[in-house]
């Protein structure tokens, strides 16, 4: 009798867990419930359909309904699940009673955190998540004249950035005192900012959001440095996980409240498993749980928990987050954390920074590239990295992230090879450059 | 909520705020920025001065010891692939 795996959740990691397991279990049977109209599209590209650099909201999709129809992935779209039960392998369906599964997959992703201030009833804001919601949020952007971002985190960076591209005033609110400052450090978005003050960019730092005013659509956002006048506010908060289906059920959650799971994406129940923003991870470094991280790592974690639950045998492996986005004229990216995440920390360590060049300085195109290097200060083993430079930091922030989880050390990179061509690379690699700067501080 | 670790849960959820504001506080003093703002609720009051100077003197070694304590993934089952080349690959 064919297996049955039920995959709560229609994201990148339910999308991922359902067809690596008919990857694994071509005959085995797949249900996908997900309380949206879609499935699978690429939610990270909304700011940028916003923005107008992707010229419609079709292009963020992976496949078509038919063609998941056609792979044997069931999935059954707007539809609710209420409750899961594990004693009796069922889960409890809006609208469709009981549905018996031999595997389950939990991926039932994120939640923004709610800004806890009055007005959060109030017509016009904005939380970015539902693709169909976006496209009618899209045509409000034609007539909004002042937008408030509220909160600078990477959502909210690509947000300020969308509405620049739109002609749109925009405002940015955040009790922290730079943009994206608990992930990156100042000197790493000083540029970013810079040319969002040339942009016209209304940065608030440092103040509280208090609420949100109107009569039943916004009017304004009530800081603690007075009202802003505003069209729209676009809520930007951390992202936090959707456990309550799961927890409630009696899967166990760490205390990032990400569901815990082992290297297979196994929880504490058997038979099921758990994927994407609602599962906490291992951070490689320190070997203390994480959540909320990328959608490569959802779909990553989705497609191990669907061969496993398949009958095949994947493991995933703990994560050091390489992370990289354009904001402003700038690439910013990076690896694990920054001075400012390992000082809050209290993780000792030894620190290299220098200014390269992208390409050879004679070439054309040629970009500043800042490096950033954190090393462990006995082992000098490579800890974390920040990055900020015209181009090529997607590239060093995946090949630093490898050099973290492998231990290289920084003696390894000051010394490494690097390739040295006028049109792409310049003759002293920007982070061997950063680690030589590294190593003179460090008496040997 | 039986599945919800609920003081280890309040604990990170508060820790990790309140130490990267004691933070952002020394980084931005350094880089000459606007400070974050200062907590002025007895939780923030108690993470902010007490809590984070005590996290701070004690050693990593130790702290690291209490995080690994914590319930979560971390203390499930994983096989960090950590390797070092041995000589030629071939």
């Amino acid at each position: 009798m064919a297996v049955r795996t039920v995959v709560v959740g229609g994201g990148a990691a339910g999308i991922g867990a359902a067809g690596a397991f008919k990857g694994a279990n071509p005959g085995g049977e797949v249900i996908v419930y997900t309380e949206f109209e879609d499935a699978a599209y690429s939610p990270c590209g909304i700011p940028y359909v916003h923005g107008k650099e992707i010229i419609d909201f079709q292009s963020l999709f992976l496949a078509t309904k038919e063609q998941y129809a056609n792979q044997g992935i069931d999935i059954h779209y707007e539809t609710t699940v209420t409750g899961l039960d594990f004693a009796n392998r069922r889960i409890r369906v809006e609208g469709e009673g009981e549905v018996a599964y031999d595997r389950l997959i939990v991926a039932t992703g994120f939640n923004y955190a709610d800004p806890g201030v009055p007005g959060g009833d109030l017509e016009g804001l904005y939380y970015v998540k539902n693709i169909r919601q976006a496209m009618e949020w899209d045509k409000t952007l034609d007539n909004t004249k002042v937008a408030v971002i509220i909160e600078a985190t990477p959502l909210g960076m690509e947000m300020i950035e969308a509405m620049i591209h739109r002609g749109i005033e925009v405002h940015v609110v955040d009790t922290r005192p730079w943009a994206m400052s608990d992930l990156a450090d100042p000197d790493i978005v000083e540029p970013v900012q810079k040319t969002w003050t040339e942009a016209g960019v209304h940065m608030h730092y440092g103040v509280k959001l208090e609420g949100f005013v109107g009569e039943g659509k916004i009017r304004a956002v009530k800081t603690s440095e007075g009202e802003i006048p505003c069209d729209l506010a676009v809520i930007c908060t951390k992202k936090v996980p959707n456990n309550e289906l799961g927890a409630r059920a009696g899967l166990k959650t760490g205390p990032t409240g990400g569901i815990i799971v082992n290297k297979r994406m196994e929880t504490n129940i058997a038979g099921v498993y758990a994927a994407g923003d609602v599962a906490e991870i291992p951070l490689g470094v320190t070997n203390v749980g994480v959540q909320g991280l990328t959608g490569s790592h959802a779909y990553s974690q989705g497609k191990v928990a669907g061969i496993n639950a398949g009958g095949g045998h994947r493991e995933y492996q703990p994560v050091y987050i390489p992370w990289g986005m354009v904001a402003g004229k700038w690439m910013i990216g990076g690896v694990n954390f920054g001075e400012t995440a390992a000082t809050a920390l209290g993780i000792p360590f030894v620190m290299g920074v220098a200014q390269g060049i992208s390409r050879a300085r004679y070439f054309p195109g040629m970009k500043p590239i800042k490096v950033k290097l954190l090393a462990e200060p006995k082992s000098l083993r490579l800890i974390g990295a920040q990055m900020v430079g015209g181009e090529g930091i997607k590239e060093r922030a995946d090949f630093l992230a490898m050099a973290v989880k492998t231990g290289i050390t920084l003696e390894d990179l000051a010394y490494m090879e690097n390739v040295y061509s006028p049109p792409i690379g310049a003759l002293n690699e920007p982070i061997a450059l950063a680690a030589q700067n590294g190593l003179s501080k460090v008496k040997r | 909520m039986a599945g919800l670790s609920a003081f280890p849960t309040w604990l990170r959820v508060n820790a990790e705020k309140y130490l990267l504001i004691t933070a952002q506080r020394r980084v931005a003093k350094a880089n000459d920025l606007a400070a974050p703002l200062p907590a002025l609720d007895a939780k923030g009051k108690f993470f902010t001065k007490v809590f984070a100077p005590i996290y701070r003197i004690l050693p990593w070694s130790l702290r690291s010891k209490v995080l690994q304590l914590m319930p979560g993934s971390h203390r499930q089952q994983w096989s960090p692939r950590e390797r070092k080349p041995n000589g030629p690959a071939v």
